[in-house]
């Protein structure tokens, strides 16, 4: 018999796999609005999910959940469990044609080096591509849903801020 | 001429991104199932307590607060290469686990290691029920392997068939727990 249980870390207490419970939920409430995740990766305490929103501008979609406190059981009492959380977000232009090309560069990648900042929406623009981001400040227990009211809560939450980034990314995307 | 040549640079590069995406739609196949089995398991009411992957195999571990009761995956896609995928379509190995705590789960996993003594027996056999055990949780498993086919759940625009893909992982999960509580209690582990 092959066994992959010594695969999974043991946390010792479930409120070490906070970060996972709300990655869980981050993945069925963005499946829910046709997002399914494409991609996952861990840097350190990072836990990035890459979506593919299928009824969008967006080409892709980058959700960061970074945990600052309540690793422990002082950190948990005394702090909470505060995380980061950031939206990243990403149009692709399909633009081949010269012309277009140099239009593109002389206005929007003008605009963006000249003014990168929308409020609390970072723009970058690299190539064909244009990135919007924005992190906020979240206690990780006010998104851990109990019931359908408290997925809605996180749905309403994730919608906000994705509206925010798409409406910032909209007058970039052509075609 | 020069509008003419623009015509086709703009064709060339057209294609080229059509078959860049092809490839990697198909590159990002088993994430995507990584991400179906997530979703799936949350509205099965199980929380995802753990997510790790060493790049071919990923491994994912649920666990239903209420009753402590785990389900555990390995997912890897058997068809990464896009010609090998349009030819045989596209395979995933998975493994599902149902765990539970039992009383004295030491005992009872010598007792289940003992059936299976000889070096004969293929583990990796789709639709074999073994049995595996987390002693410092206190949990035993039983898991098997099964060889699915990714394109009835995902079309080639990656929407999911949800609806097919919860019915195969709620069939598996019932059809292991039924086996594990049956065996636990003809060795007296209930």
């Amino acid at each position: 018999m092959l066994s992959f249980l010594s695969k999974f870390k043991h946390a010792e207490e479930m409120r070490e796999s906070k970060d996972e419970i709300l990655t869980g939920e981050i993945v069925r409430a963005m499946a829910r609005q046709n997002m399914p995740a494409i991609g996952f990766k861990t840097v350190g305490e990072d836990q990035s999910i890459i979506f593919k929103p299928l009824r969008s501008i967006l080409y892709k979609l980058t959700i960061t959940v970074d945990r600052k406190t309540g690793g422990s059981r002082l950190s948990q009492t005394m702090f909470g469990s505060k995380a980061w959380i950031t939206f990243n977000a990403q149009v692709k232009n399909h633009v081949a044609d010269p012309d277009d090309l140099l239009e593109m560069y002389k206005t929007d990648a003008k605009n963006i080096f000249k003014s990168p900042m929308f409020g609390d929406v970072k723009l970058d623009h690299q190539l064909n591509s244009v990135f919007a981001s924005k992190r906020v400040t979240v206690d990780i227990d006010n998104y851990l849903p109990k019931d359908e009211a408290g997925v809605q809560t996180l749905t309403n939450f994730l919608q906000e801020h994705i509206n925010d980034v798409t409406e910032k990314l909209r007058p970039f995307k052509k075609g | 001429m020069s509008e003419e040549l623009e015509k086709t640079f703009v064709s060339l590069v057209d294609a080229s991104w059509k078959r860049y995406e092809e490839n990697k739609r198909n590159s990002w196949m088993d994430d995507l199932l990584v991400g179906v089995v997530i979703a799936s398991n949350v509205e099965a009411g199980y929380a995802l307590i753990d997510l790790e992957s060493d790049g071919v195999r990923h491994y994912l571990r649920f666990e239903k607060l209420a009753t402590k009761e785990r389900l555990i995956f390995q997912l890897r896609n058997l068809t990464e290469d896009l010609v090998g995928a349009k030819v045989l379509g596209r395979h995933a190995h998975v493994i599902m686990g149902y765990g539970k705590t039992t009383t004295n789960p030491s005992k009872i996993w010598q007792i289940f290691k003992d059936e299976v003594k000889s070096g004969m027996i293929d583990s990796h056999e789709p639709g074999v029920i073994t049995f595996d055990a987390d002693l410092t949780a206190g949990y035993v498993y039983a898991q098997v392997p099964l060889l699915l086919e990714l394109d009835q759940y995902f079309d080639v625009d990656s929407q999911v068939n949800q609806p097919l893909i919860q019915n195969h992982i709620d069939a598996t999960i019932h059809s292991l727990r039924k086996y594990l509580d049956g065996r636990l209690s003809m060795v007296g582990g209930v």
